[in-house]
């Protein structure tokens, strides 16, 4: 009997290891897997990419792409470490979609296959992408990964509110930001506020560009920004570039029209209790669905830190990078990238979501310029990419999540407990360079 | 007196099982039910079709396989170890038996929560990532069950065993003929526990699972994407769908369930 | 017999207890090889990062609120309904049932209830509280939920050790002129004292190991008010390939949580000592 019940638990133990494995789609289809963080409207619209491209292109070449949703664009870089790290191929996914908080940590692994190296036979395909989009992801002189989802950051406003308050044109610089925000206010009876001016707690995407672009162009890290080498220590401290945009930001908190939202910002947006809130252009057709006909929405450019901050914004986003998991689909994954950097599915992904297209050819076709015509908000984000200084790069950083909040933290700290912008920005930075130094502590010798 | 003490107890009942009410109805919810303002409470109209885009849309079934195969899998073994080594505690005197029953219930005070990090690189040495062995490999050794059940298996007295050995009935008889019948309220009630700790494993299922076929329940019903949008409505009829069956259940039997939490605890 | 078990104490539990320690004094590269012995040095590095004072500050803070508003909340509902009846056991079925909820499934129910827009709380009671914006909402909606989703077995715990208290004593309490208050108090308390430890001992392990309300609910925010000592080492060890630093905050948790049960267990001790 005791015997028995041994064999019993081995029986059972093997048993889900039975079950263990997916099973693998039978030849004769290629399945490309590609990892994303797309969801809501975003996510439909990277689905019907993937639907589009099986019935079609897939349907003759006999491929077929299997899309798999692993969280926000910082969950699927969580979940492919552990994979690179541990050396073996097989588990890696065919195509992953990254921003830039990842390009760190994946730019020098062995099982990364540049575009480059895709693109092979064809070179000439990579003219047709937007040029500052291949730029902000080239490193040493190769194309890290394929721009698909390329975005700038807005500001978004609420086109009633400006109105009511005789506002009339959108803020241009962060002094016009205050003089608004206060205008806009409404307070009830008791002195609370009830309708915020803005609401913002500046991080990583907003200070990339308040930082970056004073001065025409000034960088937030050594290394240029991360790209070209490993950033050591942060110099937005001793270049005084975040002590200038600290004074400025606190003195439209001091006007008691800054409201420190973090979260659901769409929300609070949508719903009318803000006025102004700075979103990527990813979030246009969500936003805009969400506001619905409660108020007309606007979309404005970055506003400038002060009048000589003129670099304009960086390509933010993502892009897909391709990894080599033994599987040799390579020819099949540039099949897929060349179908979705194509001019027509960019034109289709820029309309569901509010990414401005790579191809450049999407921006000659006339069923753009027509959408263009009926919805002017899905033109801002490209043109101010265009009147941009072409070397404002996003920062190529570790620990990008920890940094985030850091930024976060300190400015609340600053804020709340009436510090100096030189003492935030002091403590900012110390915190910053010490995760930067943990870095380089982990590399292996 | 006694109708305070009714009334405060209805009351705070209604509170606790006010969300399970809510996530019943909001499952019928349409989008712009969601975005009503002021926020609704009941749907403005029957509607199942945020059930059908549960299933449609994502992979609950697939998610829900996961969770019932490893969580029964795993109490089936996590129950077979604790009872043998309960046993063997019980009834065999060896050399070392109090040091390794002290050895195995010390794991009490490591909680496997916080060596989370060496457990998922030992995980993924054996290879083990997305299996259901990974998966449950943690939840194996309960030494909270060994050590209750040590303590009921005592106290059958020893006499009876050695009079059932006398009579020529072999040790695995005994076990599974004799002691696992009488103690079987017991052993279903660790059963129950164990099966609801593996089912509502959250944070080291994430770690091991990568591919979205392997990942359980708990997983996937936060990451089913739906939320970005304010369009709660199939997340919500996913949630209602799977506690439901459990719910009648716990319903049905909630006398046998009450009841046998006493008779565990008549054995301390 | 027991070498299954054996086998699973040493592998899974003390085994990587001791991987974890040494992996806290040595620098890990991001491949997780270890790299060379530092002696306390991450230690000394994680008792100066700022995020490690918040994560510290906010375990203990919730272990402090929570405890003691889960044991009142269900040693309440498990008192007000130890009584015959119909509704009695209306009550006592949906005091547990909560248990039959899953805890991911209960999490994002609560997320969607409490959304400060469109969530249905804030229209009940009528307020505009931020319960993700403000840190001091924050830490009340991981109290809140951390009840909910303790509530059910704790409850049924509770509930047996009442029903356990002979009937023949409380007559005779009520019959020499004692009222349900002293009854409680002199009468059942002392003898489901067993029970309320194990059950206080077993919330304050839970609170000090909290992760899985913070990665869903929170994720740490607002500005790190939630962030908790296991949600950090989470951070550290798998967002930032920190395993060394991640190891270092996994032995301080282990201390933490060692030391509050030695105390508890010295003062239970002491108490029973009393009697």
């Amino acid at each position: 009997m005791k015997r028995f019940i041994t064999i019993v638990v081995i029986a059972l133990l093997a048993l889900p290891m039975l079950f263990a494995q997916a099973q693998e789609e039978s030849a004769p289809y290629t399945t490309i897997t590609w990892w994303h963080p797309n969801s809501g409207l975003v996510g439909t619209a990277s689905e019907e990419l993937i639907k589009t491209f099986n019935r079609t292109v897939g349907e003759d070449l006999k491929i077929r792409v299997e899309g798999v949703y692993q969280g926000k664009a910082n969950d699927v870089l969580t979940k492919l470490k552990p994979i690179l790290q541990s050396k073996d191929q097989r588990d890696l996914p065919d195509l992953a979609q990254l921003d830039g908080s990842a390009v760190l940590d994946i730019r020098d692994s062995a099982q990364l296959i540049t575009i480059n190296e895709l693109a092979g036979n064809e070179p000439e395909y990579l003219s047709k992408i937007v040029e500052a989009t291949l730029n902000s992801i080239t490193y040493q002189g190769k194309i890290l990964a394929m721009p698909f989802n390329a975005s700038t950051i807005l500001l978004y406003y609420n086109k009633d509110a400006f109105a009511k308050a005789g506002i009339a044109k959108p803020p241009r610089t962060l002094d016009d930001v205050k003089t608004a925000a206060a205008k806009l206010r409404q307070t009830d009876d008791k002195g609370r506020t009830v309708f915020w001016g803005i609401a913002n707690v500046p991080t990583t995407y907003e200070l990339m560009v308040w930082l970056g672009h004073q001065n025409g162009l000034t960088y937030l890290t050594d290394f240029e920004n991360g790209h070209i080498g490993a950033p050591t220590r942060v110099l937005f401290d001793e270049n005084g570039t975040m002590v200038n945009f600290l004074t400025k930001w606190q003195a439209i908190y001091d006007t008691g029209s800054l409201a420190n939202l973090t979260s659901d910002l769409n929300g609070a947006f949508a719903s009318g209790q803000v006025a102004m809130i700075l979103a990527s252009t990813s979030n246009l057709s969500t936003i805009v669905s969400m506001v619905g006909d409660r108020f007309e929405v606007g979309v404005a450019n970055m506003p400038m830190v002060d009048e000589n901050a003129t670099g304009g914004v960086n390509v933010g986003g993502g892009a897909i990078w391709a990894f080599d998991n033994g599987k040799n689909n390579q020819w099949a994954i540039w099949e897929f990238l060349k179908f979705a950097t194509s001019a027509e599915e960019q034109l289709k992904w820029h309309i569901a979501t509010g990414y401005f297209p790579v191809n450049v050819d999407t921006y000659e076709l006339p069923e753009f310029k027509s959408h263009l015509q009926e919805h002017p908000l899905f033109g801002v984000a490209s043109r101010q990419l265009m009147d941009s200084n072409p070397k404002l790069q996003g920062i190529w950083v570790p620990s990008a999540y920890q940094i985030y909040y850091a930024f976060q933290s300190g400015i609340l700290k600053m804020l709340e407990e009436k510090q100096t912008p030189q003492a935030a920005s002091k403590a900012i930075a110390k915190e910053i360079n010490g995760y930067l130094q943990e870095y380089h502590l982990m590399k292996a010798r | 007196m006694k109708t305070l003490r009714a009334t405060l107890s209805t009351l705070l009942s209604l509170l606790i099982v006010f969300p399970i009410v809510y996530s019943i109805s909001a499952s019928f919810f349409q989008y712009t039910d969601f975005t009503a303002l002021p926020a609704r409470l009941f749907p403005s109209r029957l509607n199942i079709g945020n059930y059908v885009r549960a299933f449609s849309e994502s992979f609950l079934a697939r998610f829900l396989l996961n969770s019932l195969l490893t969580a029964i899998a795993g109490t089936l073994l996590r129950m077979a170890i604790s009872i043998l080594a309960a046993y063997t505690f019980s009834f065999f005197t060896f050399k070392g038996r109090n040091a390794l029953f002290i050895l195995i219930v010390a794991t009490m005070l490591l909680p496997s929560d916080a060596l989370i990090i060496a457990n998922f690189m030992t995980i993924r040495a054996l290879r083990l990532t997305d299996t259901y062995l990974g998966i449950i490999a943690t939840s194996l050794l309960a030494p909270t069950h060994i050590f209750m059940l040590r303590q009921y298996f005592r106290m059958m007295s020893v006499e009876y065993r050695e009079a059932a050995i006398i009579e020529g009935c072999s040790d695995s008889r005994f076990l599974s003929m004799l002691l696992m019948p009488m103690s079987k309220a017991v052993i279903l009630t660790l059963a129950i526990h164990s099966f609801s700790t593996i089912f509502n494993d959250y944070l080291w299922p994430l770690l091991v699972t990568n591919k979205t076929s392997m990942r359980t329940v708990q997983v996937g019903l936060t990451m089913m994407g739906f939320s970005e949008q304010l369009d709660y409505g199939p997340q919500f009829a996913a949630i209602t769908f799977l506690m439901t069956p459990i719910l009648i259940v716990f319903i049905a039997l909630h006398k046998p369930i009450i009841e046998s939490v006493s008779i565990r605890f008549t054995g301390r | 017999m027991i070498f299954p078990a054996l086998l699973l104490a040493v592998l899974f539990s003390y085994v990587p207890f001791i991987l974890t320690f040494l992996n806290s004094v040595h620098a890990v590269s991001l491949g997780g090889k270890r790299l060379g012995f530092v002696g306390l040095a991450n230690y000394r590095r994680l008792f100066g990062n700022p995020s490690f004072h918040a994560s510290l500050s906010n375990t203990l803070r919730f272990t402090l609120f929570f405890v003691p508003t889960n044991i009142i909340i269900t040693l309440l509902a498990a008192v007000l309904s130890n009584r015959k009846g119909w509704l009695a056991n209306l009550n006592q079925i949906f005091f547990f049932l909560p248990m039959a909820v899953g805890m991911s499934s209960m999490l994002m129910i609560l997320k969607m209830m409490f959304n400060p827009t469109i969530g249905i709380i804030n229209r009940l009671i009528g307020v505009n509280i931020q319960w993700f914006n403000d840190p001091n909402a924050a830490m009340a909606l991981l109290v809140i939920a951390g009840v909910f989703l303790d509530i059910g077995f704790d409850f049924l715990l509770f509930s047996a050790a009442l029903r356990n208290v002979p009937n023949d004593l409380k007559e005779v309490a009520l019959i020499n002129g004692a009222n349900g208050f002293q009854i409680f108090r002199h009468l059942e308390l002392p003898l489901i004292a067993p029970t309320l430890i194990f059950i206080v001992v077993t919330n304050i392990k839970n609170a000090m190991l909290i992760s899985a309300p913070v990665l869903i609910l929170t994720e740490g925010g607002p500005f790190r008010s939630t962030q908790t000592l296991v949600y950090q080492m989470y951070l550290e060890g798998f967002k930032s390939g920190n395993y060394a630093l991640g190891s270092a905050i996994a032995i301080v948790v282990f201390l933490l949580t060692f030391a509050a049960l030695l105390i508890l267990l010295h003062l239970e001790r002491r108490r029973i000592y009393y009697r």
